[in-house]
């Protein structure tokens, strides 16, 4: 069998359009690679290999031409409604064509599969999912994150190149971390989100890429920009460090290699590093999950509430309970969160171009236990994740997530925020991290990847 | 906020929007109370330096001068 699905996404694409690859072998080899390793990671949760065949028969020659890709199970396609990981939604779902299958589509590219997802997009960890949790290829007892579990394990599988998924409050970035994958949480209605059954209301989710580098996440992020996103060089770049919990209260082998990873980044660019001011995440935090806890009450009612599907999660079905109880007074306080830390963040980057932190606090907890042990102690890895995750969802802005080590073979990721509409500068600063560390932790494989190794084209 | 207290707290809110609720579910909802409640009410002290939530604010871009 070819090795195809071991170049990267990039490397697909170009091989394709130079006439070096048959997109139709291709094909079939990803849907033979999701027959023989998904059973392990539950990542893929449907196939559809005649729709699959017939997207890549009528596929225009983009720059995505006959490139298998994953969807997450968060928006329609043509053929399929999406579930959004719940034995029920709380909002219509019917097939269509969402903006991202058009988007994917005309760039020609061929939709393989669709991605698990945690049950109703509402956890970080990807251990609750009507179709089972899906598994990290790292360690099949861990969290592969959430709540894009399934895009993130099929891309560090090797399944496919690339994946969309969808971040409402870290949902690219956090499965991004735990699986060793660059993921870009795109400036606020920038991504295509046609078709999502929050995209009237939402004013923190988007569409984005979960990929192995940031030319492949580059790639996939201008298909569904519908833009092309070119490429800079990062120089001069300024690093903007901000202390306090987000970077202290971190488990020490992030806090190293992440410490690590930027001042490579320094080096590489000629950059600088600067400390910025950056106050208020923990309100920050809590005002993202107000408000899209808010947002998410589209549709329901206690009439509703009280005819849940009984096999919605009990977690799931008490937390939309739950919902019910959160004062109003609190949702429009966090509207003014929302102003006061647009405005922080705002003049943060006045003085510099990109803030890192770490992603995630802790490497991927296990799935039956998802707790993280941090300096202040044991906590769940939700409330510790959205620390560093809300911000870019609160206040609009890009944020990108790249690997920059293992610890006990588990990956580890540095999250890089810049202004909004800056999502190319994310992607140049994550290629010249890749240069400076010699690509050395985009292209580490999971043990359940190893039969062979990703390549440049 | 007291244990007692909350569960009065949680069994009102639901009761009042006729909500039922199983054991499971008022363990869940319980949790997330004791999570979040103590938060939620630092949040609505927080001095918010007078900033008036944006109108129609444009979270594709910076925010407008003040």
């Amino acid at each position: 069998m070819s090795a195809g699905l071991d170049l990267t996404l990039s490397g697909q694409a170009a091989a394709i359009a130079a006439g070096e690859l048959d997109p139709a072998e291709l094909l079939e080899e990803a849907l033979a690679r999701i027959e023989q390793r998904n059973p392990a990671l539950n990542a893929i949760v449907e196939t559809f290999p005649e729709r699959s065949r017939e997207m890549l028969a009528s596929a225009p020659a983009g720059p995505l031409h006959g490139v298998p890709v994953v969807i997450k199970d968060e928006w329609p396609l043509p053929w399929r409604a999406q579930r959004f990981g719940a034995a029920e939604m709380l909002a219509p779902s019917a097939p269509g064509e969402s903006g991202p299958f058009l988007a994917l589509r005309d760039a020609g590219a061929t939709i393989v599969g669709v991605g698990n997802m945690h049950e109703l997009g509402s956890g970080s960890t990807g251990n609750v999912s009507f179709y089972g949790p899906a598994h990290n290829p790292w360690d099949l007892a861990r969290c592969p994150g959430g709540s894009s579990s399934g895009p993130a394990a099929a891309v560090s599988a090797r399944l496919v190149g690339g994946a969309v998924g969808a971040d409402g409050v870290g949902s690219i970035r956090y499965p991004a971390a735990y699986c060793g994958l660059t993921g870009l949480k795109p400036t606020f209605g920038r991504s295509a989100m046609a078709g999502h059954h929050m995209a009237a209301v939402s004013t923190t989710i988007v569409s984005g890429p979960l990929c192995a580098d940031a030319a492949d996440a580059r790639l996939l992020a201008s298909a569904l920009f519908r833009e092309p996103l070119e490429a800079g060089d990062a120089s001069g770049l300024r690093i903007g460090i901000v202390r306090g919990d987000v970077t202290d209260d971190v488990a020490p082998a992030v806090r190293d290699a992440c410490e690590v990873a930027i001042n490579e980044l320094v080096k590489e660019t000629g950059g600088e590093l600067v400390e910025v001011e950056l106050e208020g995440l923990d309100p920050a935090a809590l005002a993202t999950i107000l408000l899209a806890n808010t947002e998410g009450l589209a549709g329901i009612s206690p009439s509703r509430l009280n005819s849940l599907d009984p096999e919605l999660s009990p977690l799931g079905r008490g937390l939309l309970k739950y919902r019910m109880l959160l004062p109003a007074a609190a949702t429009v306080k966090a509207q003014e969160v929302r102003t006061l830390m647009r405005r922080r963040l705002a003049a943060a980057l006045e003085q510099v171009d990109v803030i890192a932190w770490p992603t995630v606090p802790a490497p991927a907890p296990p799935l039956d236990s998802p707790l993280v042990e941090l300096p202040s102690g044991t906590t769940t890895a939700d409330r510790a994740n959205v620390r560093g995750g809300a911000l870019a969802n609160l206040t609009g802005a890009p944020a990108i997530s790249v690997p920059v080590g293992l610890a006990e073979d588990l990956p580890v990721a540095l999250q890089l925020q810049g202004g909004w509409g800056r999502d190319a500068l994310l992607l140049d600063a994550a290629q010249a991290l890749e240069r400076a560390n010699g690509r050395r932790w985009v292209q580490a494989l999971p043990p359940l990847a190893r039969e062979g190794e990703p390549t440049e084209a | 906020m007291e244990a007692q207290d909350r569960d009065e707290f949680i069994a009102a809110g639901l009761a009042s929007y006729g909500i039922e609720a199983d054991e499971i579910e008022l363990a869940v909802i319980g949790a997330a109370h004791a999570l979040f409640w103590p938060s939620i009410l630092e949040l609505l002290e927080l001095d918010a330096e007078g900033a008036q939530p944006e109108r129609d604010p444009d979270l594709a871009h910076a925010p407008a001068a003040e």
